[in-house]
């Protein structure tokens, strides 16, 4: 496979991974507070399982795939934050599905969506500055 | 930092906005897609609108910036993989554009239903869930998009 295959699908996993994680967090701050928050809970958590873990799996794979065929040198901050970045992304999924899981079990309750529209919109941010530092390499 | 690099960065953060801010959408179109209500669908496909700034943004960062890279790096505007990659990148643009309009008549029919306390979505608002060239459009444009991506990383014929 050439490299630029292994980008790609490293790139698009990454940006499907962004596009999911906004999703998920506009639909938890969407559904605060309605008086029938289930059908967003519930499309909160197929966004998470179905987009977001996916997505997750084909950065961290291409990522590495990638790496290790790029030949670059150990300990390159913009590789190592990077992968931080994404080891983050797997905690942030499975604590948001379980976040929305208790939602569709509990729907009333205001903290669930709260949390899970906090964390995604910190990752989201975290994403951001991944993508920049990865584009632009620095500092090497 | 130099030139190139502060451009290609503000490129690929404009693909993110782009592309992201599509698999946004979509993520909400299949969501009202799949609900019978038309509350559920109006808020849905209300929800849409959000990604509308990122796409827009996202266009303007990926289309000025591209063409700001193409004269930074003596590249030629009638390369190959950058003369098709703009022809895909505008229908791609028009596409997202009709469907999105359809979407939002979509969503006005939604919105007036849900208004008049109807539970279930009549025949119209099915069909127009349903609409094959409304789907084909917005699912057209994403894959334009992507194609575009694929496009700007292997650059065929450079």
């Amino acid at each position: 496979m050439k490299p630029e295959t292994q980008l790609f699908f490293h790139v698009l996993g990454a940006i499907v991974l962004f596009g999911a994680t906004a999703a998920v967090a506009t639909l938890a701050l969407a559904g605060r507070g309605r008086d029938e928050p289930r059908p967003i809970a519930r499309a909160t958590l197929a966004i998470l399982l179905v987009l977001a873990v996916p997505a997750w799996i084909a950065t961290l794979a291409f990522g590495i795939w990638t790496e290790s065929a790029g030949d670059w040198p150990d300990g390159l901050t913009w590789v190592d934050f990077g992968f931080r970045v994404t080891d983050v992304g797997l905690l942030v999924v499975l604590v948001s599905a379980a976040l929305a899981y208790r939602w569709i079990r509990r729907p009333t309750g205001r903290w669930a969506p709260s949390a899970i529209g906090f964390l995604n919109t910190l990752y989201l941010a975290a994403l951001a500055v991944a993508w920049w530092v990865m584009t632009t390499k620095l500092p090497a | 930092m130099d030139t190139y690099r502060w451009l290609l960065a503000l490129h690929v953060s404009g693909a993110f906005l782009l592309i992201g801010g599509g698999v946004l959408a979509a993520a909400f179109s299949v969501a009202a897609a799949r609900s019978d209500g038309p509350r559920e669908i109006a808020l849905f496909l209300g929800l849409v609108r959000v990604a509308v700034p990122a796409v827009v943004l996202g266009s303007l960062l990926t289309l000025a910036l591209g063409l700001w890279l193409v004269a930074e790096r003596d590249y030629s505007m009638t390369d190959p993989w950058i003369a098709l990659s703009l022809v895909v990148f505008v229908a791609g643009l028009l596409a997202g554009q009709v469907g999105g309009v359809r979407d939002r008549e979509t969503r006005v029919l939604a919105q007036k239903l849900a208004a008049e306390r109807v539970d279930i979505a009549n025949d119209e608002l099915r069909a127009r869930m349903r609409d094959p060239l409304a789907r084909a459009l917005s699912w057209g444009s994403g894959a334009a998009m992507v194609a575009v991506l694929g496009l700007m990383i292997w650059k065929p014929g450079a």
